[in-house]
């Protein structure tokens, strides 16, 4: 009884106050009182332990939702409710978790579901609602197996590849039009799709930017009020919609399996969103910024990247990378890839190893590393000292890797650059350093080639540059003297190539400050873009060392089709910039790789200009076989380029002679009605017939004007 | 093509402008003086002194005697074109934009900008009849905006009298009452000139909004649109050939602000039917405002706001020219075989050829 007087007294003593004569409280200091379950989550799919083991399951658990959040804790309630169930002994493998705020709560549901609690057991998170709604159900006796699906076709994605003309595709964006037109480098462009079937349906086409996917399969067009719709197939039919409310960006993975989308919101815990695109799942999202990464106003977040066939998603955090692994999008081997310092990394585009490099720290240098993955071994390890700055550049085929150390003297006020080539493909990853006194300010490697160009001055704000080209390979001319058959001891030439940076030539006093390779190797354009730049195309043929110069005022971009036939120089704006300084430049030029001028298109707002990416299906060696047979091909491509060219041509021609003859024949009524008026107008002018050849009198008048006079005396 | 430089104006060029035999050619600037040129050899034949303000547009009559100037400083005056005597002045309420003889070489017709109380005018005068105007046509508010007439012509058989406006819209009034007879929406902004053909059956005109229309100028029908990326000053239709010239270039005022590349501040010709513009000319270093081809067909004139006037007599191949579409056969099998013949070079990108053969190349001037 002891104990129930104490209760009463502690009660008396906690109503004190509302008998006293005190006035009230305004606002009594209740706890909130919740009125749904948005908070509370249950975790099913936990071991089922026995009464021994609870203790230390509930505290692993509580440990693990309290990374999320806060738990509601109360007196008597430690935020997590693990049921056990007395008869059989053991807990029932379930467990409520409650959380302060419902935003904790949604962000478990993302972040715990599927997460590996141990060998055995994968956690599955959901709501409390669901379990709400499950409570009532009943158990039917036998699981009846759903239909599958009705199996929808999806259109050819690769259907534009088979065009009988070889044709290359671009897409367009202008105001409010998204055109994706074909362009064979010759005659002009011809318009494939514009969208007309969705703008006529009233339906989403596009509304912000768009892109291709890296295969060229997909189109996607941003629709920042839905999110990405891709479009596919020769009659760009919609084969994927992806919600991401305020869509900026996209990234496709270079397989096409997976599509990341991303708003660049900071208050979105969202923001980046990653997709199956086949099945349109939502495999996980992010947020922006990665946990505890500085987010400040002028250094954009870091970025993801995918790795070159799609296994890994990677994006830096502080001191390191965490690497996601695809399909289930859990960090791989559980744990993020450790990297003092770490200030950039890049994925080799040929295979899945990582370049990173990170700053001086207290007593370690600064250093690039190698890592392959998934075994996280350091394949190389290059350490730099007083450096400012790094520049990593890969070679398409993954095979070289060039980074440009930007160093500093001991007095910091001075800057020098080197350069350090890595080549992969050799045992031991060497690295050649190549010692450049001049500023670099642009460095690019020849697709599926040995060599690289690069700009460099004496100083960075230099109005005239150097481009000099470096070859990773060099050529030499071996003679050898055979030793066998009937041409014994005779002398033969032989090209070895050794594998020794060698450099190829400089071009001085350029005025550039971007180059571009052509995919196809071989012709570089040196680009002068921005707004304060003079706009100089220059295409160089690197082997023949032909120079063509042209020029396209304001160009800030430049693309080069696929397969290097020919090239686009653009006059863009972002969408929705508002004013642009330069709208009377805006639109596009397409040159053939030549430099040989073959279209021009402009408008008042241009936004985007894009290429379809085409896959290389061919080898190296298949490739040689076609050069080897050109003269062949050459005559086939010829007479379907004429007969093509005469058809567009006839066809022209007709429609030209039939609004000509429109036009003649207006102004032959017209000549007829004057006729008519003839004597009226005659009248008007005093009797003068202006029409009349016969009043006109033309005169002729020969002057003669002596330049000047010379007298000789000629000896006879 | 070796132009002429006419260099005797000090300030922009308002306007050229060939009389109807194609000898003589009319010049006139913002610096008061307008001149008279020999066209066959931009021989100065005599200048005409008088006004105290820029003069907007001059006129003279079918028979090369008389010169009418509109001026700035609210006149316009009567010369003779013989001795260069000014023989008579009209008086108007503000600047006089644009006049125009009509076809009895009698009367003409003027339009003046709004001036303190004074709204825009349109004005219809006869020479007998210095005093006072015979017709007098307010220009009204529209949509409460002050609208400015900016070009000034008669029709046919002295029909109606046509003036073009800076909001884009021309229109149509009757000489004998004043009414507003017609009014066609051509642009969206301004218009700054109108040019006809000879007998009147065209009108070219030419826009800040970087396009130039052709119309039926009997039945104001919309024909064509020759597109540019610059504001339009003016454009003429050839007599001799289907082409048309425009001349234009980035405004004036935002000129220093950007490189001289970037106004091209060149004529294009453009073909008429097809609206394909097939070359340029350069050489100016400020917008084009006034063109003018010669009746002949031999020779154009360009002025600018860089103060001259360049008179171009066009090369024999442009004069050859053919047009780029061949004239069809009454049978297509016939025509098939004939482009058998002569296939590609005519193909498609004719359009580049005459360029290079127009394009005029300041170093031979040096030379």
């Amino acid at each position: 009884m002891a104990d129930v007087d104490d209760l009463l007294a502690e009660e008396a003593a906690e109503l004190d106050g509302y008998f006293s004569d005190a006035p009230l409280d305004p606002q009594p200091n209740y706890p909130p009182l919740k009125t749904s379950f948005d908070t509370s989550i249950i975790i099913t799919n936990l071991p089922r332990v026995p009464q021994a083991k609870l203790d230390k399951l509930t505290k692993v658990v509580i440990k693990l939702v309290s990374r999320i959040g806060a738990l509601a804790t109360t007196d008597d309630f430690i935020g997590v409710s693990m049921p056990f169930d007395e008869s059989k002994g053991t807990t029932l493998g379930f467990c409520f978790v409650d959380y302060e705020a419902p935003e904790d709560a949604k962000n478990a549901l993302g972040v715990l579901d599927g997460y590996k609690f141990d060998k055995n057991h994968t956690i599955s998170v959901s709501p409390y609602a669901i379990a709400e709604k499950l409570k009532d159900l009943q158990e039917t006796e036998e699981f009846v197996e759903p239909e599958p699906a009705p199996f929808v076709e999806n259109p050819n994605a690769t259907s534009w590849l088979e065009d009988a003309s070889q044709r290359d595709q671009f897409v367009i964006r202008q105001a409010d039009e998204t055109v994706v037109s074909w362009f064979d480098a010759k005659n002009e462009p011809i318009i494939d799709y514009d969208g007309s079937r969705e703008k006529e349906a009233g339906v989403a086409w596009c509304a912000y930017y768009c892109h291709w996917s890296p295969k060229g399969s997909y189109l996607a067009t941003l629709v920042p009020q839905r999110g990405v719709i891709l479009w596919s197939g020769s009659s760009y039919e919609k084969t994927g919609r992806f919600v991401a409310p305020d869509v900026k960006t996209i990234l496709f993975s270079p397989q096409e399996d997976y599509l990341l989308t991303n708003n660049m919101r900071q208050d979105d815990q969202q923001a980046i969103k990653v997709y199956h695109i086949q099945s349109g799942k939502l495999l996980r999202a992010f947020p922006l910024y990665p946990a505890d990464f500085p987010e400040v106003e002028d250094i954009p977040p870091p970025a993801f990247l995918w790795s070159h066939d799609g296994k890994y998603l990677a994006r830096m955090g502080t001191n390191l990378i965490s690497i996601y692994a695809t399909p289930s999008m859990k960090l791989l081997d559980k744990k993020s890839l450790l990297s003092e310092g770490i200030h950039e990394f890049q994925w080799s585009p040929k295979a899945n190893v990582i370049a990173c490099w990170a700053p001086e720290q207290a007593n370690s240098p600064a250093h690039v590393d190698l890592i392959e993955i998934p075994s996280r071994k350091k394949l190389r390890q290059k350490n730099l000292f007083n450096v400012t700055k790094c520049n990593m550049v890969w070679q398409e085929g993954g095979e070289y890797l060039a980074v440009k150390v930007t160093r500093h003297t001991k007095s910091k006020k001075t800057f020098y650059n080197n350069i350090e080539l890595f080549r992969l493909n050799e045992p031991g990853v060497p690295v050649e350093m190549l010692d450049v006194k001049d500023a670099v300010m642009a460095l690019a490697f020849e697709p599926r080639g040995s060599r690289f160009a690069m700009i460099h001055a004496e100083n960075p704000s230099a109005a005239k540059v150097s481009v000099s080209f470096y070859d990773m390979n060099k050529k030499t001319e071996q003679i050898t003297v055979s030793k066998k058959g009937a041409k014994k001891g005779q002398k033969q030439s032989q090209i070895v190539t050794v594998k020794e940076l060698n450099k190829i030539r400089t071009l001085e006093g350029k005025q550039c400050n971007f180059i571009f390779w052509s995919p196809a190797g071989g012709t570089i354009l040196l680009a002068s873009l921005g707004d304060s730049a003079s706009g100089t195309l220059e295409f160089y043929d690197v082997d023949n060392k032909s120079l063509v110069i042209k020029e396209h005022y304001r160009a800030n971009q430049v693309l080069w089709d696929p397969d290097g036939r020919s090239v686009a120089t653009c006059v863009s704006q972002p969408v929705g910039g508002g004013h642009f300084k330069f709208a009377m430049d805006n639109g596009y030029i397409l040159w053939s790789f030549q430099g040989k001028q073959l279209h021009q298109e402009s408008f008042e707002t241009f936004y985007q200009f894009l290429w379809r990416p085409r896959e290389r299906l061919l080898s190296k060696k298949e490739t040689n076989n076609v050069r080897r047979n050109l003269k062949k091909y050459e005559k086939q491509f010829e007479k379907a380029d004429k007969e093509r060219q005469r058809a567009l041509y006839l066809e022209e021609t007709k429609g030209k002679r039939f609004e000509r003859k429109k036009y003649r024949d207006l102004l032959s009524d017209l000549r007829a009605l004057r006729k008519t008026q003839r004597t009226r107008r005659t009248e008007l002018q005093d009797g003068y017939d202006s029409t009349d050849d016969s009043n006109y009198v033309l005169n002729e008048v020969t002057v003669e004007t002596i330049l000047s006079t010379e007298e000789q005396v000629v000896v006879m | 093509m070796r132009p002429y430089l006419l260099q005797g104006h000090e300030r922009p060029i308002t306007v050229v402008k060939y009389n109807a035999d194609g000898d003589l050619l009319f010049t006139a600037s913002k610096d008061l003086i307008p001149s008279v040129w020999r066209s066959e050899n931009g021989e100065r034949l005599g200048t005409f002194h008088g006004h105290k303000g820029t003069i907007w547009d001059l006129d003279v009559d079918r028979f090369s005697n008389l010169l009418l100037t509109a001026s700035a400083d609210a006149t316009v005056k009567l010369w003779s074109c013989q001795n260069g005597e000014c023989l008579e002045t009209f008086t108007h309420r503000g600047p006089v934009r644009g006049v125009c003889w009509a076809e009895d070489n009698r009367r003409f017709a003027t339009i003046s900008d709004p001036f303190v109380e004074h709204p825009g005018k349109i004005m219809v005068w006869d020479i007998e009849q210095p005093a006072e105007p015979i017709l007098e046509v307010d220009l009204l508010k529209v949509d409460g905006k002050r609208v400015n007439a900016t070009n000034i012509w008669w029709t046919y058989l002295n029909e109606h009298i046509f003036v073009s406006m800076d909001n884009g819209v021309m229109r149509l009034y009757s000489p004998e009452t004043g009414s507003l007879v017609k009014e066609i929406v051509a642009h969206e902004k301004k218009v700054n000139r109108v040019q006809f053909n000879r007998d009147k059956t065209l009108a070219l005109t030419s826009s800040a909004d970087f396009s130039s229309k052709l119309f039926d100028a009997v039945n104001w029908k919309h024909l064509y649109t020759y597109k540019t990326d610059r504001p339009v000053n003016d454009a003429v239709i050839s007599e001799t050939k289907d082409h048309i010239l425009l001349g234009g270039g980035q405004e004036a005022m935002s000129v220093t602000t950007t490189s001289g590349k970037v106004g091209k501040f060149e004529t294009r010709f453009f073909h008429i039917v097809y609206q394909e513009e097939f070359g340029t000319v350069k050489g100016h270093f400020g917008p084009i405002n006034a063109l003018a081809i010669n009746p002949n067909g031999r020779n154009y004139a360009s002025g600018a706001e860089d103060g001259y006037v360049r008179l171009h007599f066009f090369d024999k191949s442009y004069l050859d020219m053919q047009d780029p579409v061949p004239e069809a056969d009454d049978d297509e099998d016939a025509e098939e075989s004939k482009e058998d013949k002569a296939p590609a070079p005519v193909a498609g990108k004719a359009a580049g050829k005459p360029e290079q053969a127009l394009e005029y190349d300041e170093s031979i001037m040096d030379a």
